[in-house]
């Protein structure tokens, strides 16, 4: 059974293998392979694998690269399961690692790593246990070593490629097999006779001896290994490395470092000194190396063993200025917390930090009040050559900082600024103000983890005075630059591995350089301390030894402001010191093997209290501080050497008092709380505008749920201009919007945006409320804000357009609008991005229902916006969209609403009155149904007109849409309209509109000439353009009514039928014009002129209907005051000589006896002389004069005895009613007898013979003789008679209809004059 | 997530993992965000989101986003939790904090493989429309990777040439499994 299984296996192989063999495809190759893989890792009999090994290694040479790929990872299969193939596996994978596609040789090295393992397990375990070896493993393993070699050869050739990186990947490996594993048990396990192999391997287990592996051998060539690894990231060859194998490198080392924490020593000094921007010059991908970088510290950081500790502060350091110090921060609390052993590891930080309090009080004290630059260089010098004596010495090789911002280069500047010691300290001031207070902030803020951990804590002070909080503070800032300088030195001091001594040159430097390069020269020097350990331990204290140097810029920085005088300050600076004191004297028991120093320490510091600063008494003193202090190096070097076993410092086991949340809460708020009330007395010292930004970044980094906001939001409000709220806000508001815009999570940046709106709404809404409206705090901080949210805007609106519905009087005042009016336009210039909202806002105003609203913001609009070129045409859209809307307007509007608008209507209507007919009935009752409307169209229309007196081409939309307007539009318009014309004059523009005016606008347009005339001359031009008008376009002669006291006379006798023409209304008013006094003085045209016009016009050749001349007499002769008769007898001189007569003369004559009998001699004057000119041949007039002649009995029987005897009797035979009185009349003696013969016929008087005649004079004698006698009577009863006449005339004329219209004309108005008189 | 959508119709086979301790998503204000446990089915966090306020989540883009998820995964999974999930050959993130942990994920395991994995950050802002056109590069760029035999010895080209083309700056790294 089982050899027919073998057997079936056996085919199968042979199948697999030749059909992976001959196939000609690669998928079916690997195919097949994957499938002998999978067998052969089945395989039960090892014999078969053994068998068909040759036949598979022999794919290796098959052509394609993926099937020899796949041939080295069978092959390494197949050698971890049957570990007695290696010796024919291995040369396979050698020949492999020469392969010319790098996958394969690849894939071999990846196996060559596990076989190494395996191999190497299995050596160590079998020789713990028998001295004597297998020859088949012995003979692998040699195999084995020969594979590494290869590899080892691959690592390090200087092209780099894919294998390459795995090549690297094995030497890491190979190193940690070689050395022990510390956290691992160095116990061997226990029983390894059943073959199986543990997973862990540690060569530890080596220790009690081996037949062939010999540790020490081992760990030696591991540490050639290491030195060659960290060869390759040396300068230069790093530069020739390709970015891959810069990661994989640090990697590999960082991995190597952490598990092996002995070889910190080693690769950390490699790995911090290297610098990604020169490394990859190549490449140009800095960002991959950095991180791999930065990846590789915080793993360190975060080893827990003993041995990685005194690498902590410089790997904080340096991580910090990558920008990870939270990182590394975070890093560090997770050791502090998460282990309980720990604590003993904490303490040579503590100590560290203790030292550096030290060194910084030393070193202060000694710079301080070394003026003396000598000085200074000598206690320097003394210093290096104190460090020199045993140290190897090594260059100054400061090089450049990687800066990775804005921020870190300040960073750096301040350090070397610092670093000059005094003399710069005027820089450092000017350096100060000169950069804005945020950046500095930020500075700041960057330093903040660098605080000692040990804060200098002083309640009672504090409580004591105010000043106390106040130094507190300045003590913070000043103490946050001096770490700054801490973390370069570490810096520098990592930059410094070359192992050649160069200490005549630095002595060189002090000698001849200066100030700074007696810095760079002790920073030097302490670095060459640092230097020497080469064993991790040693070092321990260099952080110490670092901040000697670095506590200058404390003291420093301090110094500057009190000479400077800053008031309030003065009284700070002796609190800085204090606490320093306190830590010294705390230190005192720590140290107890280092007396000397404490007292150093206590004097120096007591010394750096003393105000007056004492310079020779510092020369004394600094260079035996100088020397103690170096001494004191190289005692605690020298003690620190056993430092792991005498970490135990119980002093620094610190109370732990354990909150709960709720009271962490509370202590941060009422930190926070008493951070501010400081606040307060900084602005009353000043020099606010530098901390400001710091209380906004604090309020960043304070917990959301504390709401630091609303607190730092109370301390704004409660005193706005005292606490320099606008400063504080803008400072707040611009860190809120930095969190926000920082590409942060969604979630924090929501966050932010929301606490910015809410924080500004709340700023601006008391600032509305709580200031009077002329306060310009709201306007500067909204146009000075980063950016305004919708929010705000709202307010805003709600400011300037007063909603109906809050009637809250206080903000909705005027005064209120004006102030959200000038916010807006302030907005509007200052901040384009928020044009368009703010405008909508004004033009919002600029409609609203409310007057006083409306025209101020209609003032604003049309004044100051519109004239700004890249909102007009917005503006003028919004104005003739409002114009339309109100053309459109409905009517019905809710009267009651708008009730109470009509009391400013009223003011208006009063204007109204000048104006013209049509409308004036109307606007002249405003409180009709109708006034709402007009509001409200003028609501919509104000806008508009104030646009057109700063663009007069606007005026055309106006008129063309009068039209189609609403009567409530018109009314408003007509309203409005002069005002607006008087405003913007005869301008060229209008001129051009009222030349070409459009359809339908005739009545604005007339409205529009009359506002032009009225009451002022109207220019040649205005004239030209309505006469030009009128002749082309509008033969309306209304539009010339206006202009008519500018024509010249014969212009208006020329077109003066055309204003007969007219309806009366008009016409009067044309008269009014015509006769009023032009600019000459006298009037165009004299009323007599006037009159001869209009009876000159030819109804027939004039195209005017007789009606409108006869009104238009009728219209004159109303007006008696002008038209008296003097005129009139003038008139009717002159008409009377014309020839032909004018039609209407007779009719103006017996008008004339009408109006004024008393012309009734000279009207008998001229009929007479109508006879003359034998009016009888003219039939109308011939009518016209026998009405006449009636009407004026029995004065015109003089002049009708003059008519030729026919003539005579046509008119008795008219008039039969005269005949009886004319008889009578003819029959006096005196008349008789000069009366022709032929007259007394027709009169009857006479008989066609003499006898007749004869009779007839007696008759006629006596007749006259009885009227001599009734004369009295007569004159009485003539006005009775003459109506009794006129009656039954018109009767007769109604019968007869032959004089028409005219006539009856006549009688109506004779009518009136009886009525009246 | 839309990565991972995009990929997945492309037809890669792809994972996608979160890396912070929990599933936060925006809640009605800035000071209560909907906190999930990772492996909660986006199913039920739709359910839930949708009950709670329709119209706020259906307007930030909320629903959509947790509609478009159920259609490409039941649940979010954290990176740190599912070692199991096998080696990858290239891991794509789209902040640099989340790049970071990856790395530092990926360094502290124990690398038994040997197996290189590539590590690609590429600074994608978290909004709808950056994330679309993130995913798209990304979709472009395991294009290229796929085009070329192994990425090992090719891909300080592949990244630069993708850094000029999408004028973008991409970092990457190498790690082991």
């Amino acid at each position: 059974m089982v050899g027919m299984m073998a057997a079936i296996s056996r085919e199968k192989f042979a199948g697999l293998i030749d059909s992976a063999k001959f196939s000609t495809d690669v998928p079916s190759k690997l195919d097949n392979l994957r499938k002998l893989k999978e067998k052969f890792s089945r395989a039960e009999d090892p014999h078969l694998v053994t068998e068909f090994l040759p036949q598979l290694l022999d794919l290796h040479t098959d052509r394609c690269s993926p099937v020899r790929r796949f041939v080295a990872e069978i092959a390494g299969d197949i050698g971890l399961n049957y570990p007695d193939l290696l010796p024919e596996v291995v040369p396979l994978l050698i020949t492999l690692l020469r392969d010319g596609t790098p996958a394969v040789a690849r894939q071999a090295i990846t196996c060559g790593i596990s076989l190494f393992r395996r191999a190497l397990t299995k050596m160590a375990i079998q020789g713990l246990y028998s001295s004597e070896l297998d020859d088949s493993l012995e003979s692998s393993w040699v195999w084995m070593l020969k594979f590494k070699d290869e590899i080892y050869s691959m690592a390090y050739q200087p092209e780099s490629d894919g294998r390459k990186l795995v090549a690297l990947k094995f030497i890491e490996a190979v190193t940690l097999l070689y050395t022990a594993d510390p956290s691992a048990s160095s116990e061997p396990p226990e029983d390894q006779t059943s073959g199986e192999m543990p997973d862990e391997f540690n060569i530890a287990w080596l220790r009690g001896g081996h037949p062939i592996l010999n540790v020490s051998d081992l760990s030696i060539e591991a540490s050639r290994n290491l030195g060659l690894l960290l060869d390759q990231l040396r300068y230069p060859a790093v530069k020739s490395l390709s970015n891959m194998v810069v990661i994989v490198l640090i990697k590999s080392l960082s991995a190597i470092a952490k598990k092996r924490p002995s070889f910190y020593g080693r690769i950390l000094p490699v790995l911090l000194g290297l610098d990604p921007l020169s490394s990859s010059v190549k490449t140009g991908h800095v960002s991959g190396v950095h991180h791999a970088l930065k990846n590789a510290f915080l793993s360190c950081l975060k080893c827990t063993h003993p041995g990685a500790v005194p690498w902590r502060d410089r790997l904080v350091g340096t991580l910090r200025e990558m920008k990870a110090g939270g990182l590394a921060e975070e890093a560090l609390q997770q050791l502090s917390v998460g282990n309980s052993v720990i604590t003993q590891d904490i303490k040579p930080s503590t100590e560290v930090s203790a030292v550096r309090k030290r060194g910084e009080v030393q070193d202060a004290n000694d710079l301080n009040k070394d003026d003396v630059r000598g000085k200074r260089a000598r206690s320097a010098a003394s210093l290096t050559e104190e460090a020199t004596q045993d140290s190897k010495g090594n260059s100054g090789n400061t090089k450049k900082n990687v800066d990775n911002g804005p921020v870190q280069q300040l960073v750096t500047m301040f350090r070397s600024l610092v670093a000059q010691g005094e003399q710069s300290a005027a820089m450092l001031e000017i350096l100060i103000s000169s950069i804005s207070a945020d950046l500095l902030a930020q500075v700041v803020m960057a330093n903040m983890p660098n605080l000692p951990s040990v804060c200098p804590t002083q309640e009672g002070d504090e409580e004591m005075d105010n000043s106390g909080q106040f130094g507190n503070l300045t003590a913070y800032l000043t103490e946050m630059i001096s770490p700054s300088n801490n973390s370069q030195v570490t810096h520098s001091a990592s930059e410094t591995h070359s192992d050649e001594p160069q200490k005549p040159e630095v002595e060189g430097e002090h000698t001849t350089t200066k100030d700074d390069d007696v810095a760079h020269s002790v920073m030097d020097s302490v670095t060459d301390q640092d230097v020497v350990p080469t064993d991790p331990p040693l070092s321990v204290d260099i952080p110490s030894i670092t901040t000697l140097t670095s506590a200058i810029p404390l003291e420093d920085t301090d110094i500057g402001e009190l000479e400077d005088g800053i008031p309030g300050l003065d009284s700070s600076t002796r609190n800085d010191d204090m606490p320093e004191i306190q830590v010294d004297t705390s230190l005192a028991d720590m140290e107890e093997d280092s007396p000397e120093q404490i007292t150093n320490i206590a004097r120096s510091s007591v010394d750096n209290i003393l105000p007056s600063m004492s310079t020779d008494k510092s020369e004394e003193l600094s260079p035996k501080a100088a020397m103690t202090d170096v001494n004191s190096i190289n005692s605690s070097t020298a003690t620190s050497v056993q430092l792991p076993s005498k970490l135990v410092l119980p002093k620094m086991s610190a109370p732990v008092i354990s909150l709960t949340d709720e009271q962490k809460d509370n202590v941060q708020k009422s930190a926070f709380i008493r951070i501010i009330e400081a606040y307060k007395h900084i602005a009353v010292a000043g020099g606010s505008q530098l901390r400001f930004s710091l209380l906004s970044y604090l309020g960043v980094e304070f917990p959301l749920e504390l709401d630091a906001w609303r607190l730092l939001q109370t301390h704004i409000l409660s005193d706005y201009t005292s606490h320099e709220g606008h400063e504080l806000t803008l400072r707040v508001l611009y860190r809120l919007f930095g969190e926000a815009e920082a590409e942060n999570d969604f979630f924090s940046s929501t966050t932010a945006t929301s606490v910015y709106e809410m924080f500004l709404l709340k700023v601006a809404e008391t600032l509305r409320d709580s200031f009077p409206s002329t306060d310009k705090s709201l306007s500067r901080l909204l146009s000075e804000v980063p950016y305004l949210p919708k929010s705000v805007l709202k307010l805003l609106e709600s400011l300037c357009v007063p909603g109906n519905s809050e009637q809250n009087e206080e903000i909705h005042s005027g005064d209120r609008v004006h102030q959200g009016l000038s916010i807006v336009w302030s907005l509007i210039l200052l901040r384009p991005p928020t044009r368009d909202v703010c405008l909508k806002i004004a033009l919002q105003s600029a409609v609203h229902h409310l007057e006083e609203v409306r025209m101020k913001a209609i003032r604003l609009v049309a004044n100051k916006l519109y004239p700004i070129s890249s909102i007009s045409v917005q503006i003028e859209d919004f104005a003739k969209e409002m114009l339309l809307s109100a053309m459109n307007d409905d009517h019905t509007m809710d009267n009651a609403e708008l009730a109470k608008d009509t009391e400013m209507e009223k003011p208006l209507s009063e204007s109204v009155n000048a104006i013209t007919k049509d409308v004036s009935s109307e606007v002249g009752q405003p409180c009709t149904s109708e006034t709402p409307s007009i509001t409200d169209a003028q609501r919509c229309m104000s806008l508009y007109f104030a646009l057109c007196t700063k663009k007069h081409s606007l005026f055309r939309q106006l008129l063309i849409v009068y039209k189609n307007m609403s009567k409530a539009a018109k009314q408003a318009i007509c309203v409005q309209i002069p005002k607006l014309v008087r405003t913007i004059g005869a301008s060229p523009q209008l001129l051009e509109i009222i030349s070409d005016p459009p359809a339908g606008s005739e009545n604005l347009l007339m409205q529009v000439v009359q506002t032009l005339t009225d009451g002022a001359i109207p220019s040649p031009d205005l004239i030209a353009t309505i006469k030009k008008l009128y002749d082309t376009k509008l033969k309306d002669a209304e539009i010339l009514i206006p202009i008519l006291p500018f024509f010249p006379k014969h212009e208006i006798l020329q077109i003066f039928p055309c204003f007969v023409n007219l309806p009366p209304d008009k016409f009067q008013a044309a008269l009014t014009r015509t006769l009023q006094e032009s600019s000459q003085g006298g009037p165009v045209l004299t009323p007599t002129e006037v009159l001869i016009g209009i009876h000159s016009i030819d109804p027939e050749k004039d195209g005017i209907p007789l009606k409108k001349v006869t009104d238009a007499c009728n219209t004159c002769f109303q007006q008696r005051q002008i038209f008296t008769q003097q005129v009139l007898a003038k008139v009717l001189n002159q008409l009377v000589e014309q020839t032909p007569l004018p039609m209407l003369f007779m009719r103006t004559v017996i008008q004339t006896i009408g109006a004024f009998p008393s012309l009734v001699d000279f009207i008998m004057e001229i009929l007479s002389r109508l006879v003359t000119k034998q009016i009888w041949k003219n039939p109308k007039l011939w009518v016209g004069f026998l009405k006449c002649a009636q009407l004026t009995k029995p004065q015109s029987f003089g002049v009708l005895l003059q008519l030729p005897p026919a003539q005579l009797e046509i008119a008795l035979n008219k008039q039969p009613v005269l005949k009886g009185p004319l008889v009578a009349y003819a029959s006096q003696p005196h008349l008789l007898s000069s009366l022709p013969r032929s007259v007394l016929v027709v009169l009857g008087i006479a008989q066609d013979s003499q006898s007749v005649s004869h009779v007839q004079s007696t008759q006629s004698q006596s007749q006259a003789h009885s009227q001599s006698q009734s004369q009295t009577q007569s004159q009485a009863q003539s006005q009775s008679q003459s109506q009794a006449q006129s009656v039954s005339q018109a009767q007769s004329v109604s019968q007869t209809g032959d004089t028409g219209n005219s006539d009856k004309e006549v009688v109506v108005d004779e009518l009136k004059e009886s009525s009246t008189s | 997530m839309e990565a991972h959508f995009i990929l997945k119709r492309e037809g890669f086979d792809v994972s996608s993992y979160g890396t912070g301790t929990h599933v936060k998503l925006p809640g009605p204000s800035m000071r209560e965000p909907n906190v999930y446990e990772f492996g909660t089915p986006y199913k039920q966090m739709y359910d839930e989101l949708r009950r709670k306020d329709p119209e706020l989540y259906k307007r930030n883009g909320i629903l959509p986003m947790l509609k478009r998820n159920l259609g490409v995964k039941t649940a979010p999974q954290r990176w740190q939790e599912n070692m199991a999930d096998g080696y990858f050959d290239v891991v794509f993130t789209f902040e640099e904090k989340v790049f970071d942990m990856v790395a530092e994920d990926l360094h502290t395991r124990e690398h038994i493989l040997l197996k290189p994995v590539l590590v690609i950050n590429l600074e994608v802002k978290d909004n709808h429309e950056e994330a679309s056109i993130g995913a798209r590069q990304t979709l472009t760029l395991c294009q290229e990777l796929e085009a070329t035999d192994r990425w090992e010895d090719v891909i300080d080209d592949v990244i630069s040439t993708f850094e000029q083309r999408h004028r973008r700056k991409v970092v990457y790294t190498i790690s082991f499994y």
